[in-house]
């Protein structure tokens, strides 16, 4: 009969679920869901690195004392394929089937704070980087999940201090083109505004489009009717791309153009070749910095990957530092001992001072970086910069 | 419009008596789930993420089995219904003391609404274009909440309360599958079967003796998406937050027709056994996502051409032929 | 409201994106049409054109557009053993056992292309995909002009394939009667596999033009599929012509109301348009005639 043989077919299921997982005990595991593909993967390849590094490191130094014992501490990275729900999933394989200790987080608000969930909800320690503070803030009051970045303030008053700083003269007309995810919306529809009125500028036009829109068309045409000196962007990889190529077959050249998120990453200035040339991103980090380890990160990374460093290696590598030593510190593979370690943090790691407030945020500090002959250099603050900001930017301002 | 499978497929039950043959699904399934309900506490966290993640799959499989199996509405657009549910209950429950099961009825019932709403001009297409027209809109609502910023836009929206545990939740999901096994066992059980097959095989002649086709297909297409409408609440539920990508993807859709069509549409063990196998493929293979779902759809044309009835319909076949032999 | 440029712009380039989305539609309306096949797969085809031509270039420097033939003619040898080995075995089990083996194909060719190329986006990189021609207040995209030429020279060819050629003829009784036909010596299965190659040939042409404009993805198929739906059902399947001004239409509509609402909403438009003229069809499949 059918149905008895459904029946024994789940018994013997469930009775092969009711097993718990093999778990080493004489390893420390932490897991992480990056987006190695999709949109993200340009993040995702200086998050592994930056990750992997710390923890082959630290394996190096013999590992992790706990309990006693010296034990080596294995990463568990898992493909997000950026998307919110893969994270979702993986953070919860990682916990229940790798039954890992703590977890590092993605990159952008929509795919860390899907996994900050999952972590908060299993109280497991979360400990990211590449997510703003205030799209972190704004989920909810967290316990578990720790994040080190910038601040959405800072970035979106960044263009308009430097503009002030240098004295640059422009028309005083902005456009604004951002996303609608969770940080383009609030930098694109509520702090460049803001910080544009604030600055004696005129917003001419402001357009929130779909994360993955693929035709910029109308959006351009009708910046370009404002005539904008200054155009801000926030927009992932792909479509920071396309804009930008879109902007140029369109005949929009404005004096200055910031892309955020969007020009962080080589893949930009690969994809662009001589478009990218000018064009300005929001950067926390350079190995120029007065931080411990900064030279030397940025020098192993090319001469592991042969790749032009990135700053997302920085903060990511801080991130599981800053794990691996409250792992260190609480001296035992216990949760809550390891949560309440990583909120003791007060150290300098190769972003700078990490320490966390009560919002579990620690905050690094703001600089512009342009793109120039297919490198990105520091243009602002002055006492930061590498090099010279080129204004207006090549083949802007008619 | 006729299903993949050209006839009403035959009922491999053997020698039981005619009332003995329709009472056994109402003796044995009430034990089966009280059995399982009592093995919940036994798993593993690991056995609780599969147990749900299976119970959610058969219920979603169950109803579109109901509507495209039985009813021969091959609908594209479960994710429509499932993300209506899913953001209806995130929406809802604003407090702790919030009924989770009042939410989730409501996650149904706008499903159900939507379902009614678009009915009078979604049945009027036939066949092939009534699976384009779903597949339409469920893209279309997808993009629509994508731009909707009242709704969270490409954000989505966060859950104000914390979900019950791992364990309350595959309880809830258990309950769930046991409310669609009623509405589905009592749907082919009855009457209803006969006059929702007559629709399905020729709605025109269907309507010359009298059934009113309209209704009986309303009637399939409120009652699967009420039950996809829950499931999605309650995976909201269990995520904690809803955007439309994930919420309102293909993916679903992908995963329950893939579910339904491999173990066996038009069945009434097709949805259980579909959904077993797939998931089951997919933890073999968790480390090549890409992989398993190419895998999936290998197998989906390989049923489709060799075992139209799926795998269920391919065990009754052996069957019935060993029988045969041995008599 | 908007000014004059604004306007024009917009018109400009709905009209010349919708001529590249007839052709994109053209290979959905010839397999609807023929072979009352709903190729669920239409959109990956479309984007294994993009992929082909992103390597081609990327291994040999040949221009995309130079290698338009060679990717039509790569998609047309790939989809005539598919046509025979999947599909033509399932003629004689009514409609929906092919559209779920196309259903199953995209999944398989989605998951393929992520496999073999990742998610990553990629776009087709020539010189002229960022340039723009000004035509008194109109910009407009060089790679759009083009795109537009080509799709209207391709679209051309295959209408004059279909009405000129024994080729065309053998097609036209397939599809208005196989039976007849048959019976009259037409080679029903072959006519039928060549009619999807082609169909698979302008869907991949097509996808290399909007691999050039735009970019592409793993799973950017998916909404071509739609909109080509959208084309076909506005301008009548099976008839080339109509395609042509249904494309050209839903180009200038989809514009216009990007213009209005946001470039967000260009697919939503689009599609609310297709379930619009689905829901006011007369009831029943439509008759289709290839033109």
């Amino acid at each position: 009969m059918f149905k008895q043989f459904k029946l024994s077919a789940v018994a013997l299921g469930l009775s092969a679920l009711a097993s718990a997982p093999a778990w080493s005990a004489d390893e420390i595991i932490i897991g992480a869901s990056i987006p190695l593909s999709g949109p993200l993967a340009g993040f995702g390849i200086y998050e592994k690195w930056g990750y992997e590094t710390a923890v082959k490191d630290i394996n190096k130094a013999g590992g992790i004392t706990v309990d006693g014992k010296k034990m080596p501490v294995r990463l568990v990275i898992r493909d997000d394929k950026t998307d919110p729900s893969v994270t979702a999933s993986n953070t919860e394989t990682l916990i229940a089937r790798e039954g890992v200790v703590a977890m590092l987080g993605s990159c952008t608000p929509a795919l860390v704070n899907a996994g900050a969930l999952v972590a908060e909800r299993r109280k497991v320690p979360l400990v990211t980087a590449c997510n703003p503070l205030m799209a972190f803030k704004a989920v909810r009051k967290w316990k578990y999940a720790w994040t080190i970045f910038f601040d959405e303030e800072d970035l979106a008053s960044a263009p308009f201090k430097m503009m002030s700083d240098y004295g640059l003269s422009t028309n005083k007309k902005v456009a604004v083109l951002a996303d609608n995810g969770p940080d383009g919306f609030v930098v694109g529809g509520r702090l460049w505004p803001q910080n544009a009125k604030a600055g004696g500028y005129d917003v001419v036009h402001t357009t929130l489009f779909p994360v993955d829109t693929q035709q910029f068309t109308s959006m351009i045409t009708q910046a370009k009717a404002g005539n904008a000196d200054v155009v801000l962007v926030d927009a992932i990889p792909p479509q920071a791309i396309a804009l930008r190529k879109q902007m140029a077959s369109a005949g929009l050249a404005p004096k200055l153009l910031v892309m955020e998120k969007g020009a962080e990453p080589e893949m930009f200035s690969q994809a662009l070749g001589k478009l990218a040339e000018g064009v300005l991103v929001g950067g926390y980090w350079d190995p120029s910095f007065p931080y411990p380890g900064a030279a030397d990160l940025a020098k192993r990374f090319a001469s592991e990957t042969g790749q032009t460093q990135s700053q997302h290696i920085a903060d990511s590598h801080a991130a599981a530092q800053v794990l691996l030593d409250a792992i260190a510190a609480a001296g035992k593979l216990d949760r809550e001992a390891i949560n309440t370690a990583v909120a003791k943090t007060n150290k300098s790691y190769v972003v700078g001072l990490v320490k966390f407030d009560a919002d579990n945020t620690s905050r690094i500090p703001i600089t512009m970086m342009q793109w120039q002959s297919g490198k990105a250099v520091v243009v602002w603050p002055k006492d930061r910069a590498t090099g010279k900001l080129m204004f207006p930017m090549p083949g802007g301002g008619n | 419009m006729s299903a993949i499978v050209s006839r009403a497929p035959v009922p491999a039950v053997p020698t039981a008596s005619p009332s003995a043959q329709r009472l056994w699904p109402w003796a044995t399934l009430p034990v089966l789930f009280i059995v399982l309900a009592a093995s919940v506490p036994l798993l593993s966290d690991y056995g609780l993420e599969i147990a749900f993640r299976l119970l959610l799959l058969i219920t979603l499989a169950e109803a579109w089995n109901l509507l495209a199996g039985y009813g021969g509405l091959v609908s594209l657009g479960t994710a429509s219904f499932f993300g209506l549910g899913a953001y209806t209950l995130t929406k809802l429950l604003s407090d702790p003391s919030d009924s989770i099961i009042l939410a989730m009825l409501a996650g149904g019932v706008v499903a159900a609404l939507m379902a009614l709403l678009v009915s009078r001009a979604v049945f009027r297409l036939r066949g092939l274009y009534f699976t384009v027209g779903t597949l339409a809109l469920a893209e279309a609502l997808r993009l629509f909440m994508v731009n909707y910023r009242g709704l969270g836009g490409a954000s989505g929206l966060f859950l104000a309360v914390d979900p019950p545990a791992q364990r309350e939740m595959v309880w809830l999901a258990l309950g769930l599958l046991a409310f669609a096994t009623l509405v589905v066992t009592l749907a082919t059980a009855t009457r209803f079967s006969i006059l929702l097959r007559a629709v399905r095989d020729d709605e025109d002649a269907a309507n010359q003796i009298g059934i009113r086709p309209f209704r009986i297909k309303l009637i399939a297409f409120l009652l699967a998406s009420t039950l996809t409408g829950m499931a999605g609440a309650l995976q909201a539920l269990k995520v904690g937050t809803v955007e439309p990508y994930g919420t309102f993807g293909i993916q679903w859709t992908v995963a329950v027709l893939s579910v339904v069509i491999i173990g066996g549409q038009g069945l009434r063990l097709g949805p259980a056994v579909g959904a077993v196998f797939l998931v089951a493929l997919s933890e073999l293979l968790a480390e090549y996502p890409a992989l398993q779902l190419a895998l999936t759809g290998a197998i989906l044309i390989g049923v489709i051409r060799l075992a139209p009835l799926g795998l269920v319909g391919l065990v009754q076949r052996l069957l019935a032929r060993k029988k045969g032999g041995t008599r | 409201m908007w000014s004059f440029d604004v306007v024009a712009n917009s018109v400009a380039s709905g009209v010349l994106l919708g001529g590249m989305l007839a052709l994109t539609a053209l290979g959905l309306s010839i397999s609807l049409g023929v072979m009352r096949l709903v190729n669920l797969a239409h959109g990956e085809f479309l984007v294994a054109g993009a992929y082909l031509a992103y390597y081609l270039l990327q291994v040999t420097g040949i221009d995309p557009i130079l290698g338009l033939p060679l990717v039509g003619l790569a998609l047309a040898a790939l989809a005539w053993p598919l046509q025979q080995w999947l599909i033509a075995p399932l003629s004689n089990k009514g409609m929906e056992a092919p559209m779920m083996t196309m259903f199953g194909v995209s999944i398989i060719l989605q998951n393929l292309y992520l496999l073999m190329f990742t998610a990553d986006t990629r776009a087709i990189d020539t010189p002229y995909a960022a340039r723009a021609l000004h035509v008194g207040p109109v910009t407009v995209s060089a790679i759009y002009l083009i795109g537009f030429a080509i799709s209207c020279v391709l679209l051309v060819s295959v209408h004059l394939l279909v009405s000129r050629t024994s080729f065309g003829r053998e097609l036209r009784a397939s599809s208005a009667d196989p039976v007849a036909a048959a019976a009259m010596g037409v080679d029903v299965k072959r006519v039928h596999g060549l009619t999807f190659a082609l169909g698979a040939a302008c869907a991949a042409m097509g996808g290399v033009l909007m691999g050039t404009a735009f970019s592409f993805t793993p799973t950017t198929g998916a909404t071509y599929l739609l909109i080509s739906f959208a084309v076909v059902v506005l301008g009548g399947v099976g008839n080339i012509f109509g395609t042509l001004v249904a494309g050209i239409s839903l180009g200038l509509l989809q514009s216009l109301a990007a213009m209005v609402l946001g470039d967000g909403y260009r697919d939503l438009v689009g599609l609310v348009i297709f379930l619009l003229a689905l829901a006011l069809r007369p009831q029943g499949i439509v008759a289709a005639k290839v033109r």
